[in-house]
């Protein structure tokens, strides 16, 4: 690829394998993940915290780490069929993403003193995201990119990036630092499930009726998944409104949303 | 070029003369979500009250403002590297917009 000060000037093809590369994710996440340790600026102390405030972070966090393992397990299940190299190779610098997304907030969750995670979040998972899960991972089973690509890289990673930059904005500063820090890797992910899907749609435009089928199937359980968690984390009706703003305009660029 | 998007938006048509295209020299904005050396072609968006430059066109896929070293105009291709979207600009509301194209 001939080196070039203008990356608006590559070709698009030069620019797709430029940023599906592991060489662009690693120099990305270098940009805001140096010097930190569990997705934060190791020297920040915690703040005192209200009982209820910390009991609702709890909840937030045990749901934010279904939701991460749900997109752990389903982007590397992808992997043995996605269509080209350079997806596959994507693929994985997305596995390392929700692996690190994943330990973060089982980090935080001790921190906040949760001995044992795992039964918390039995016993908190929101039912709906956890039926969200089943339904994406029997996806990722069958080996329906398009499914997959569609409920993971759209639905999911819409869902995240939204509740995660809403609760950034009223999160403790240790919470907001490691939200910051997921809420960059998740413009990517979903970044490439709209062009990925986007793409796909415009060569193969009967696929649209199925992914609208997809999305009525799942959009009860993403909304129901969404006031749940936008409640604990204090977000306002505004910013409720402004995911669904969000979902809904990514879902009408891609002609799946009626 | 093969990709009608690569070129340049015309700066003329047949019967009128268009102004040339004002450049721009970049600094670093505090964006670092993509390798250094793309850095200085995007910033993060501020909100209702910022105010895009005639270089700059806001990403509707995530929200990130792109930047050019020239004058955009409509019909230009310009890329969200992160978000890896291709986009071209647009007018609409009268200023210039971006829409994903695939």
């Amino acid at each position: 690829m001939p080196m070039t000060a203008e990356p608006h000037e590559l070709l698009e093809d030069d620019f797709l394998k430029e940023v599906h590369s592991f060489d662009f994710w690693f120099q990305a996440v270098e940009g805001y993940l140096l010097d930190t340790e569990h997705g934060r600026d190791p020297v920040l102390v915690e703040e005192p915290m209200e009982e209820v405030q910390r009991e609702n972070l709890i909840s937030t966090l045990c749901n934010y780490c279904v939701g991460e393992t749900a997109a752990l397990e389903a982007s590397s299940g992808m992997i043995s069929y996605a269509p080209n190299r350079s997806i596959k190779i994507f693929l994985s610098t997305q596995v390392v993403d929700e692996g690190r997304h994943l330990e973060v907030f089982l980090h935080r969750l001790r921190e906040l003193g949760v001995q044992d995670p795992d039964s918390e979040i039995l016993q908190r998972a929101n039912p709906a995201l956890l039926k969200f899960k089943e339904q994406l991972l029997e996806y990722v089973d069958s080996r329906d990119w398009e499914a997959a690509v569609f409920a993971q890289n759209i639905i999911l990673e819409s869902l995240e990036f939204t509740v995660f930059g809403a609760h950034a904005e009223t999160a403790d500063p240790i919470t907001q630092q490691v939200l910051s820090g997921v809420i960059k890797d998740e413009r990517r992910h979903m970044g490439f499930g709209e062009n990925d899907l986007g793409r796909r749609l415009a060569l193969t435009p009967h696929l649209r009726p199925r992914l609208k089928k997809i999305k009525r199937q799942l959009d009860m359980l993403v909304m129901e998944t969404f006031a749940g968690t936008l409640r604990e984390t204090g977000a306002s009706a505004e910013d409720q409104a402004r995911f669904t703003s969000n979902y809904l305009a990514t879902v009408a660029r891609l002609g799946v949303d009626l | 070029m093969n990709d009608p998007l690569q070129a340049e938006a015309p700066t003329q048509g047949k019967d009128t003369k268009a102004p040339p295209r004002q450049r721009y020299v970049l600094d670093e904005t505090g964006f670092n979500e993509v390798p250094k050396k793309y850095r200085k072609f995007y910033r993060r968006f501020g909100g209702e009250g910022d105010t895009l430059a005639p270089n700059e066109v806001l990403c509707p896929v995530c929200m990130v403002v792109v930047r050019s070293s020239r004058e955009l105009r409509p019909g230009d291709r310009v890329y969200c590297m992160p978000c890896f979207s291709r986009l071209v600009v647009v007018e609409a509301n009268g200023r210039l917009e971006a829409l994903p194209v695939y």
